[in-house]
């Protein structure tokens, strides 16, 4: 068995084929860049992905000795996202599963964030964090779903780094440039530390972290100190929630999970519980289309399929609302 | 105080702090020792860990005299930022809910919304409401322990969030279905809370649920 998945919630199209041994075989992408100081504009970005469509799946579906697979699924991601981005998505897998009379498979985009990153580390059951511009929580899975055990009550950790960096004009991605600053700060400037109960909330922190930038203090200390306070804050949350969960294994899926201090900070408290930490591999964090390849494997293995005049899209659409029967996994 | 002379176990390891179990005299005490937390830097580190076991304390003491159920202040330790308090006999709610009977979890949650009801009455909020942090003693009364997230506050948004935690613990580790629960909760924190501040918190905890991410508008 081997799926084709088609990603493209926000800024990235991507595509990709996985088998059944949740191999990733081919992983293809293109990512829509706005101006520097400017945010995804979702008619735009859906006019690349238009245009890049044809070439990105073309490429996913060559193999390397220059035939073509011939997928038993396709897998589209049917949200949460941007309207017209995921209309593409849905649309160009609507057409290929017509005419290769194969069938069609929705999937849930942070489902499939934690899918690949559990396919990955080979993870069975975690305390999983997922930290990216679309997400920011903790989750466990218990009864066919994931249940948000704790989660942010404003914005994402992602918009935190991407809207901190296009004030301070840094280029995108604002998470890498953010991250790359924040090397160069030592100074921990104050700033408002949020946590309630196993939620946080960021949007406070952002304003005055763009305050304290914009009233002149050091670019390289706000961005260390905006590191520090926001990962802090959902480290104290996690911590909390992997006591209460009583997992043995940690994983760290998203965008964001490709910053390395955020990274050590969960790290840390998964080894300070015995527990084993799963951060994904950096080229699997951000959005791609293996991400939706792997959890549409995954599902189409466990019987969920949509007809085709019912393969909407969902442009809000929680975590905990999907049913996951294949976790935990063997 | 000091509490370098008491011989302490190690009773409990939690998120943010290590709780020891010990005697002074024919009192059993528990030593709450907020731990150094590696992942965040020292001076923040420093600055957390002091400003909660201060707050910690003077709000226990505070919801002690408003008459809710909780642990006694013996003392605290500057140094090793502990607070010492009476220990509560009996067993963690997280582990007995799921073994307990109808109508007992019926009537233990009808009293724990009285006791939350009676805190957020005396303008006190607990930051960290989850089914770990109440402690049911063998004759049945609940206790609410662990204040370290707990503020002064009269804002129904603080009290929603006790509210909204406090449902969802028991939705995400216990059974599917927590409705009769959540109702006998609701019942007794509107007794001591009345019923303006009941219908206030009620509506924000329902708010708050919302404002995780992706919620249809329906």
């Amino acid at each position: 068995m081997i799926c084709l998945g088609v990603e493209s919630t926000a800024h990235t199209f991507g595509a990709s084929m996985v088998d059944d041994d949740d191999r990733v075989i081919t992983n293809v992408n293109s990512t829509y860049r706005p101006p520097a100081g400017v945010g995804i504009h979702p008619r735009k970005a859906s006019e690349h992905h238009a245009a890049v469509s044809d070439s990105i799946i073309g490429k996913a579906i060559r193999s390397s000795e220059g035939g073509q697979f011939d997928p038993d699924a396709i897998a589209y991601s049917a949200g949460p996202g941007l309207g017209p981005c995921l209309r593409i998505g849905a649309t160009v897998s609507r057409a290929l599963a017509s005419y290769l009379g194969k069938p069609l498979v929705p999937v849930h985009h942070g489902v499939a964030h934690l899918d690949i990153a559990m396919s990955l580390g080979h993870v069975r059951d975690p305390l999983a964090i997922l930290v990216s511009g679309g997400h920011t929580a903790i989750l466990v899975h218990v009864d066919r779903r994931w249940r948000v055990y704790g989660e942010t009550q404003d914005i994402t950790l992602g918009n935190v780094l991407d809207m901190f960096a296009r004030e301070a004009r840094l280029p995108a991605p604002g998470g890498a440039s953010v991250e790359r600053a924040a090397k160069e700060g030592h100074e921990l400037l104050n700033l408002p530390y949020t946590v309630k109960g196993n939620d946080v909330a960021y949007s406070g922190l952002l304003t005055a972290a763009t305050n304290l930038m914009k009233q002149g203090a050091n670019l390289e200390d706000v961005c260390y100190s905006l590191q520090e306070i926001a990962f802090s804050m959902l480290s104290e949350a996690v911590e909390r929630s992997l006591v209460q969960t009583r997992r043995n294994e940690v994983l760290l899926a998203g965008g964001v999970a490709a910053n390395s201090r955020l990274k050590e900070m969960i790290g840390s408290i998964a080894e300070d519980h015995d527990a084993s930490f799963y951060p994904v591999p950096i080229e699997y964090s951000g959005d791609c289309g293996a991400q939706i390849a792997c959890s549409g494997s995954l599902a189409f293995r466990h019987g969920v399929m949509v007809a085709e005049q019912d393969s909407h899209v969902t442009p809000r659409w929680r975590m905990d609302e999907v049913d996951v029967p294949w976790i935990p996994r063997t | 105080m000091d509490t370098s002379n008491l011989a302490a176990e190690p009773f409990h390891r939690g998120a943010e702090a290590e709780l020891l179990l010990s005697k002074i005299d024919t009192w059993r005490v528990v030593i709450k020792r907020r731990a150094s937390k590696k992942y965040r830097r020292e001076s923040l580190d420093q600055k957390i860990r002091r400003e909660r076991t201060y707050a910690e304390a003077s709000l226990l003491h505070e919801a002690k005299v408003a008459g809710v159920s909780v642990p006694s202040i013996i003392g605290i330790e500057q140094q090793t930022n502990s607070i010492v308090m009476t220990h509560v006999e009996g067993s963690v709610v997280r582990d007995c809910l799921d073994t307990m009977n109808r109508r007992n979890a019926m009537r233990l949650f009808e009293s724990l919304g009285s006791e939350v009801g009676l805190l957020h009455a005396a303008g006190i909020v607990h930051g960290d409401l989850t089914t770990s942090n109440v402690v049911v003693t063998p004759s049945g009364q609940p206790f609410i322990v662990d204040f370290g997230l707990s503020r002064r506050s009269v804002e129904a948004e603080d009290r929603g969030v006790d509210l909204h935690l406090l449902q969802r613990s028991i939705a995400a580790s216990h059974l599917r279905d927590t409705s009769p629960l959540i109702k006998a909760m609701t019942r007794g924190y509107g007794r001591t809370a009345g019923e303006k501040v009941l219908r206030s918190s009620l509506a924000k905890a329902r708010e708050i649920a919302r404002r995780g991410r992706y919620f249809a508008i329906r």
